[in-house]
């Protein structure tokens, strides 16, 4: 366990401030940042890192949902449906992360990271929207006020198991790896699920609290989270997140959706170089 | 109540409950941050665990929340899916456990 003095935790602090900033810019706990900064920049052993990742990731999930509350972005009931498998993902990757090396699914985090980023870039400008406020959204729809554009976005779920698996998916690596996990939700509810880039980023952060709860847990249990340290981390992602909420605000979807495919390249380049 | 009704009201509750569960682990976070350079490692230590307990038991809260709200709505779907997250949450305390004491 590293030692912590004031000057190790100023640099986490600010650590937290910069992956806090671009969680919350992309729907994303922000754990892709700081995971590998506290692992390779840092050499923290990978289990504190994650642990440490994960607590940023349930702080940052709970103030951006409640920012978020009231405005009918968050898909309530998408987001407890997928809840129940990202937390089945989430328990079993908590286990197995205390059993195996995570070599093999670093690489595999790595090329899943590498398709769906090549993937978004290609559907920069496809809308997930139904025109006529007056369509139904069906039982796990949505329907929401988009600032940019001034007008009511209606959509409905399209294939739902894809949703379920990569939740399932999701789930998995983030307890393994101490991400989010909304680097996969994200793109498959968008691309494939027909949720618009601002719902699918608003529930994928409100489920990510539940996911990085049943990983962190076991972690803290295990006895792998720096409590201080944690402390540290998730004073400054809270900071960092009101920043990437209010400039957030500015971004157009266009935009956030070529950041998101930018990061999870970077990300699925971290993982390879991680996992010699 | 219409479904849109139902879902404001839980949307707000959450959203009440996740900035109360944010807001006061934040504060024994800093608090226990501070205690720990000026040297009171015992505060420090009670300060730091109650952070992050109530830190993690936060999104616990909320499950818990969106079930008693469904029960209301006498929306069992979704107090079954629900009631599915918060034992999957359940279970990995147990696990949590079940490691500790094998180390």
């Amino acid at each position: 366990m590293p030692v912590v003095t004031p000057l190790l935790a100023a640099i986490i602090f600010g650590a937290g401030v910069v992956s806090g900033g671009f969680g919350a810019l992309l729907g994303i706990g922000g754990g892709v940042f700081l995971v590998p900064f506290l692992n390779l920049g840092l050499s923290f052993p990978f289990p504190v890192a994650a642990a440490i990742s994960l607590t940023t990731v349930i702080a940052t999930s709970s103030s951006v949902s409640a920012e978020r509350s009231g405005k009918h972005l968050i898909n309530l009931r998408l987001g407890m449906l997928l809840e129940v498998a990202t937390a089945a993902g989430s328990l079993l990757g908590g286990i197995t992360a205390q059993l195996v090396a995570p070599a093999i699914l670093q690489k595999l985090f790595g090329i899943v990271a590498a398709m769906v980023s090549v993937f978004m870039v290609g559907r920069v400008n496809r809308r997930n929207v139904i025109l006529d406020p007056s369509v139904d959204s069906g039982v796990l729809g949505g329907r929401f006020y988009e600032e940019e554009s001034g007008a009511t976005v209606t959509y409905r779920i399209k294939r739902l198991p894809a949703a379920l698996i990569a939740s399932f998916a999701a789930g998995n690596m983030s307890s393994l790896l101490g991400v989010g996990g909304g680097v996969i939700k994200v793109p498959v509810l968008n691309a494939w699920c027909g949720v618009p880039v601002r719902a699918a980023a608003a529930t994928s952060a409100f489920m990510i609290g539940v996911t990085a709860t049943a990983g962190a847990v076991i972690y803290y249990g295990r006895g792998q989270l720096a409590p201080a340290l944690a402390a540290a981390a998730v004073l400054g992602v809270q900071l960092g997140s009101w920043g990437g909420m209010h400039v957030g605000r500015r971004t157009s979807a266009k935009w956030l959706k070529l950041l998101m495919a930018g990061v999870l390249f970077i990300v699925a380049v971290l993982m390879f170089a991680r996992s010699r | 109540m219409t479904r849109e009704a139902d879902s404001d009201r839980l949307e707000h509750a959450i959203g009440i409950a996740l900035r109360l569960g944010v807001t006061t682990s934040s504060i024994c976070l800093a608090a226990g941050l501070v205690a720990t350079f000026v040297g009171m490692s015992g505060a420090a230590d009670l300060l730091l665990q109650t952070g992050v307990i109530i830190l993690l038991t936060t999104p616990v809260a909320r499950v818990l929340i969106s079930i008693i709200e469904y029960v209301r709505e006498r929306d069992w779907t979704f107090v079954a899916l629900t009631a599915i997250v918060l034992v999957e949450l359940m279970a990995s305390a147990v696990a949590a456990l079940v490691f500790n004491r094998r180390v």
